[in-house]
């Protein structure tokens, strides 16, 4: 199915006031917003791309937290979905840069798991927790709302 | 490491790493070692590290904490003590000293040829010939204090051994009574235990000399007892007063003497039991005796002595049974755990892909409804797979022999984990024998047994950030009699460390995406046929996983069923 521009618009953020506007590489304006999703599973990540763009999102994937923190650091998404493998201590570890750049650049961060080690939970204090297993369409709408959230103090700021 | 491991108490089977500075214990969840005790203070007590020096402090708690059977308020802590609040009891086990890697270099076992060393054995006794170190030689005593002692020695000497022969109470304890009836003239005794729970006393063991009347209960008196277990003291007793004791007259004539031994077990860490003898003369005997007592003080200490054989194998009882019972559940509970992890991940694809289908049937997208399903069908294949390791694991099995061609089987894995190998940027190579003849063997076993090395080969090489490499090949050795299936992967490679728990099931959860039970299971499979799996790694070398099994050509083997 394909999409044009304007549908990518009618998706998400029309009728709710001004969109997020970003500046890209290339020096041109996209107005939707982006989201960075970080997990290991190709499933969610397929899950959440899929369910995002038909909302106007654009998706930035990664499985590994490393690239995560790279696409991160390049595109500045406006949100970032962080999947924990709780099984994995050393994974946790690798995430913490990720949780620290999406805290200086005040991104919203979504953690998909939860934290074991207190040490580890207050880095990630800044973002919200969702248990597994979760449910798709809470987390798609939560996710929503924050997007919009963040739109909404971006254009007050603009 | 140092840790904690709970023995007894509702959280038994629970290990505590001890990997922070200050470690708190108590029943709130702010503490890193929770103990869901109601007798434990909500901060009871903590431990601090400093350097290689662990102390534990008691944070003025309600009911105390016990090192040992006693109670502290600070206690340097050593390997094998035991600390115990309210009714949860921890076994502490320090850092290790020196790693075995050190320890190794510091000991070195060389080849006779290799040193200069010009000793040779000059005498050998064996463990039966040990046992006779006390042997009486009647010729060679000199006086009868030496005798005695030589006895003695004899007896605590039997009471080690058989200590260290049984760990089974119910034997151990009628056998020291019998060695206390051998060495000493009591004509009935018995040996009572500390019950863990009540902490009242319960009798074990009872016997009567022969020929002595056995319907008389023993009767004990309570005061005894009581200051046997209150004051940890042994106590000789006699119902003949000192004084009526060399007057003809006296009752002592009429009745007999009564004497008794009480003493306490005392173990490495509390008292638990009692050992009493008692003796009764007839006044014929006292007569004859002139007088003297059967028991003397040299019974007493004989006897204290053998009594803390015992206890410390009541105690070495315990403390194993508990260490087992505590370890089996610590296993189940490792088991739950990891089977838990991997079906809520498995549970997580399915919402996923019901998602998709929920969306696409909106929507009326076919193509979104048919990526949710293969999702959901993925999903189901690993659930199966989960459940068949499981089963696989679990059974007592034949394998199901058949003739088969390895080159199809294992041809059939490698397609099947192309996609997989794709997604995880890895080139899989197969390379199959060119003269394979066909084989007997369970050809569903081994293409599991081949599936679960490739499938971990293909996530290790996937790891890295650069492409990986998994070469797959059989080889027919007719010289040998043996076929082999190599995977070889370019991986991080596996440590000597992890090499010993590789093949013992969820050992490693690290491949969340894998069961924990992969090579298990492999190696499971294979060794049923009479093979083996060999494993060559080193660390940033990559592994090769080599399957290896007997060439069995059919109608070789008369019993083998062929399909």
């Amino acid at each position: 199915m394909e999409r044009g521009v304007e549908g990518r618009f009618e998706g998400f953020l029309a009728g709710q006031g001004g969109p997020a506007a970003k500046a890209t590489e290339e020096n041109t304006l996209f107005s939707e917003p982006s989201v960075l999703i970080v997990d290991r599973s190709p499933e969610t990540r397929e899950v959440l791309k899929t369910a995002l763009e038909r909302r106007g999102c654009r998706i930035l994937a990664a499985s590994r937290a490393g690239r995560g923190l790279e696409l991160a650091r390049e595109h500045h998404p406006d949100l970032i979905v962080l999947g924990l493998e709780e099984a994995s201590p050393e994974a946790e570890e690798v995430c913490m840069p990720l949780a620290a750049e999406s805290e200086a650049s005040h991104t919203p961060l979504v953690v998909l798991g939860s934290c074991r080690r207190r040490r580890r939970r207050s880095a990630l204090a800044h973002g919200e927790f969702v248990s597994k297993p979760y449910h798709y369409g809470p987390l798609i709408r939560r996710i929503e709302e924050l997007l919009c959230s963040t739109g909404r103090a971006l254009a007050r700021s603009a | 490491m140092a840790s904690l491991f709970v023995i007894r108490g509702i959280d038994q089977g629970t290990r505590f790493e001890l990997d922070e500075p200050a470690v708190c214990l108590g029943r709130d969840s702010s503490n890193r070692v929770q103990l869901h005790d109601t007798e434990v203070s909500r901060q009871h007590a903590e431990i601090v590290q400093v350097e290689s020096t662990f102390t534990l402090s008691d944070l003025s708690s309600s009911n105390g904490t016990f090192v040992n059977g006693q109670r502290v308020e600070r206690h340097r802590l050593v390997s094998g003590d035991q600390i115990q609040v309210g009714s949860t009891l921890m076994l502490y086990t320090g850092p290790s000293e020196e790693s075995e890697e050190e320890l190794a270099e510091k000991v070195n076992i060389a080849s006779p040829r290799a040193t200069d060393d010009q000793s040779h054995i000059v005498h050998s006794v064996s463990q039966q010939e040990g046992s006779r170190l006390f042997e009486v030689q009647p010729a060679a005593l000199p006086t009868s204090w030496l005798a005695r002692a030589r006895a003695n020695l004899q007896v605590l000497y039997r009471a080690a051994l058989a200590v260290s022969h049984t760990l089974d109470i119910d034997q151990l304890l009628p056998r020291i009574m019998e060695l206390i009836f051998e060495s000493v003239e009591a004509d009935r005794g018995c040996i009572m235990l500390v019950d863990p729970d009540t902490k009242r006393l319960v009798p074990k063991v009872r016997r009567t000399r022969q020929g002595v009347r056995t319907d008389e209960k023993i009767t004990i008196s309570k005061t005894i007892l009581d200051y046997v277990l209150e004051k940890n003291e042994g106590v000789l007793t006699t119902d003949a007063r000192d004084d009526q004791r060399w007057n003809p007259a006296a009752s002592i004539l009429q009745q007999g003497i009564r004497e008794a031994i009480c003493v306490p077990m005392q173990g490495r860490y509390e008292v638990v039991g009692v050992i009493y003898i008692d003796t009764s003369s007839t006044p014929q005997e006292v007569i004859q005796k002139g007088g003297a007592a059967k028991f003397s003080e040299d019974h007493l200490k004989l006897m204290i002595a053998v009594a803390h054989q015992a206890a410390l194998a009541v105690e070495d009882t315990r403390y194993y049974s508990a260490m087992v019972q505590a370890e089996r559940l610590a296993a189940v509970g490792q088991t739950i755990a990891t089977v838990s992890h991997h079906i809520k991940n498995i549970l997580q694809g399915i919402r996923g892909g019901s998602y998709l289908i929920e969306m696409g049937l909106k929507e009326h997208d076919e193509s979104l409804v048919r990526k949710g399903w293969g999702i959901v069908e993925k999903n189901q294949n690993k659930i199966s797979s989960l459940v068949m390791d499981m089963l696989t694991f679990s059974k007592e099995r034949e394998p199901d022999l058949g003739s088969a061609e390895l080159n199809r089987v294992v041809d059939d894995v490698v397609e099947l984990m192309q996609s997989r190998a794709v997604e995880e940027e890895v080139t899989l190579s197969w390379q199959p024998a060119e003269a394979m003849p066909t084989l007997v063997f369970d050809a569903e076993g081994v293409h599991r047994a081949v599936l679960n090395v490739v499938t971990n080969a293909i996530d290790a090489a996937g790891g890295g950030t650069r492409p990986g490499r998994v070469d797959v090949r059989t080889e027919y050795a007719p010289d040998e009699g043996k076929v082999r299936v190599v995977v070889e992967d370019t991986g991080p490679g596996i440590s000597p460390e992890q090499i010993e728990t590789l093949f013992s099931p969820f050992a490693s959860t690290k491949k969340s995406r894998g069961t924990g039970l992969g090579l298990p299971v492999t190696q499971k499979i294979i060794q049923e046929h009479g093979g083996q799996v060999l494993v060559q790694s080193a660390l940033g070398e990559g592994s090769r996983f080599s399957l290896e099994l007997p060439a069995v050509l059919p109608g070789t083997v008369p019993h083998a069923l062929a399909r």
